[in-house]
């Protein structure tokens, strides 16, 4: 009977311990040394990857955590999933939103604890309702609108490369996507339809947003810092028409939202 | 098995569904569903025009001489039809109603495509069969293996991560996606008949057709459909929907024609039997109160009103 009763405090305690261990290395704090990788800003990175890195970037703010962001000419490369932006902290590296704000909560940093049942599934609901129709129009914008592909897409694409590789990649890339954009059936949409899509996709944000400061009343979520890292990058990107941000200028409830975000989370930063 | 085509005899409209092209299940589902609950009056046929759906899309609706395709355009334009089942929702109801469809689309549809076309199980036993069963001589080889082809590729390129990844890669991604899309669906249908209150709109037409072929087909081997039969409102609404929609008892509960048409109008006749109710409440309590003798026949409700004014 002893006996068993020690194996068993044993067993409990080793239990305790096992459980601490895992608990340590989950809560382990964020370092300072927290690195974002994305493409070269100035004259690589396309529409689609600068929103999601801002996304990401502004997510981030909002939790606190300190993040330097390093620009890599190879950064889909190096990404785990080819897809921008990924971070680098301790020894882990995550890429996109998604799995990001799986990880900051392992570590204890979440933006949507305070809402409940509910509120949590509008709120991955108009995630993907944002990365269903705006991500989609950036991606087509990008590389299925013949002039901006050729003028701006490819050119910026490949600019790190030289000259029979850039071709290469450039048209490597615009084959994926459009191969894609046939999959979801995209393919044979027009750009006034993209367009279209784009303004029915803000007035559903609009009516969400109402008046209210952050799409769920005082607190930030990252659906928060996804809609500004889409909506900021498209009003601030110079493009062939500027018709994309026109669309998104006639909801001035998503304007000052967005220019609230950037004052509360990147003005102060940069001052 | 799911989707009993029914048809309306002096009907002006007339879907081409080719029961052959099972692939766009859920779109015929959801359209179907839609039809139904804003009263329109549909023949669902059941066509076999395997040669011409090869190229083409199915559902399609053919209107006078307009023909409208895919389960979304195919809703705009019966609801510029004025077959309209969102009268009564607020803008913001709209904006939620894009959004879940747009969760649908992203977290529960790859994992719907793998089910049926991808897991080898499932193909071989239910899904190749049911296909071939409709197809010609010659091309009953071919069609089921090339829409499984189109499912594993629109699967691999919208979830696959990188070019050229294997299945088994994307597999556990779509299908935990999948069980987290149907556990959000639960959480906000809670314990409400539809998703918007009492009466059915665009959104459960989009929700049924996603969820009802999984929940009834008899799939071999399907973690998801388990997952499915322990949400438990969810499973209710499917029952809900097929009975009250979809039996060939009643074929057409819906509200009649002209009363979708002017939900303005029925709206005002609630308002006034509402209001009659009240003068009602209001009569009864003036006969049970003392001064006035209960025996009464019938009092006059201006009589009434007048006096319910006095007393107090």
């Amino acid at each position: 009977m002893n006996v068993l009763v020690v194996s068993l405090s044993l067993s409990l305690s080793l239990c305790l311990l096992v459980c601490l261990f895992l608990t340590s290395t989950a809560a382990e704090p964020w370092p300072e040394t927290a690195t974002l990788y994305q493409p070269l800003k100035e004259d690589q990175i396309l529409l689609s990857d600068c929103a999601s890195s801002l996304a990401v970037q502004a997510y981030l703010r909002m939790c606190g955590l300190p993040v330097q962001v390093a620009y890599r000419a190879n950064a889909e490369y190096m990404s785990p999933s080819g897809k921008i932006p990924f971070i680098h902290v301790g020894n882990q590296v995550v890429s996109e939103l998604g799995p990001i704000v799986q990880f900051t909560k392992a570590k204890g940093h979440s933006l949507s604890d305070g809402l409940d049942d509910i509120q949590r599934a509008e709120m991955k609901a108009y995630m993907e309702l944002v990365n269903n129709m705006l991500l989609t129009a950036e991606l087509y914008i990008q590389w299925c609108d013949d002039a901006t592909a050729a003028e701006i897409s490819r050119p910026r694409y490949s600019s790190p490369y030289s000259w029979p590789l850039s071709n290469i990649l450039a048209y490597q890339k615009q084959w994926e996507v459009r191969r894609k954009m046939n999959a979801i059936g995209w393919g044979g949409k027009t750009l006034e339809q993209v367009y279209e899509d784009v303004s029915q996709c803000c007035q559903a944000l609009s009516q969400r947003l109402g008046t209210q400061p952050f799409f769920f009343n005082k607190q930030p979520t990252e659906l928060d810092a996804l809609v500004f890292g889409h909506l900021f990058t498209i009003l601030t990107t110079r493009l062939t028409s500027t018709e994309l941000a026109e669309r998104i200028k006639s909801y001035s409830n998503l304007l000052s939202f967005c220019r609230r975000i950037e004052q509360t989370y990147f003005e102060d930063k940069t001052s | 098995m799911l989707g009993r085509r029914l048809g309306f005899a002096f009907s002006p409209h007339r879907v081409s569904d080719s029961s052959g092209n099972r692939h766009k299940v859920c779109d015929t589902d959801t359209f179907e569903a839609y039809a139904k609950f804003s009263g329109a009056k549909v023949t669902v046929s059941p066509i076999d025009w395997t040669w011409k759906t090869l190229t083409a899309t199915v559902p399609e609706l053919l209107c006078g001489d307009s023909a409208v395709q895919e389960a979304t355009q195919i809703l705009n334009f019966l609801r510029k039809q004025r077959f309209n089942a969102d009268y009564e929702l607020t803008a913001r109801q709209g904006a939620d109603t894009m959004a879940y469809i747009a969760l649908l689309e992203e977290k529960l549809r790859p994992a719907l495509l793998h089910t049926f076309w991808v897991d080898a199980e499932n193909y071989a036993n239910l899904t190749r069969p049911w296909f071939a069963s409709r197809s010609p001589f010659p091309l009953n080889f071919l069609v089921p293996s090339r829409l499984a082809n189109i499912a594993l590729s629109r699967i691999l390129l919208t979830k696959g991560e990188a070019p050229l990844h294997r299945i088994t890669e994307v597999e556990g991604k779509i299908y935990s996606d999948a069980k987290e899309c149907l556990n959000l669906l639960s959480y906000r249908l809670g314990t409400a008949d539809y998703f918007f209150g009492n009466s059915p709109t665009s959104l459960d037409a989009f929700v049924f057709g996603f969820v009802a072929p999984l929940y009834k087909a008899s799939l071999p081997s399907s973690p998801l459909q388990s997952h499915l039969k322990q949400l438990d409102n969810v499973t209710r609404f499917c029952d809900n929907v097929l009975a009250v929609y979809f039996s060939s008892d009643h074929p057409c509960p819906t509200p009649p024609v002209q009363e979708t048409m002017d939900a303005n109008l029925q709206k005002l006749t609630q308002l006034v039997n509402k209001e009659s109710n009240l003068i009602e409440k209001m009569d009864d309590n003036l006969r049970s109160s003392p001064q006035h003798k209960p025996h009464r026949p019938e009092p006059k409700p201006s009589l009434a009103s007048d006096k319910s004014s006095t007393p107090a």
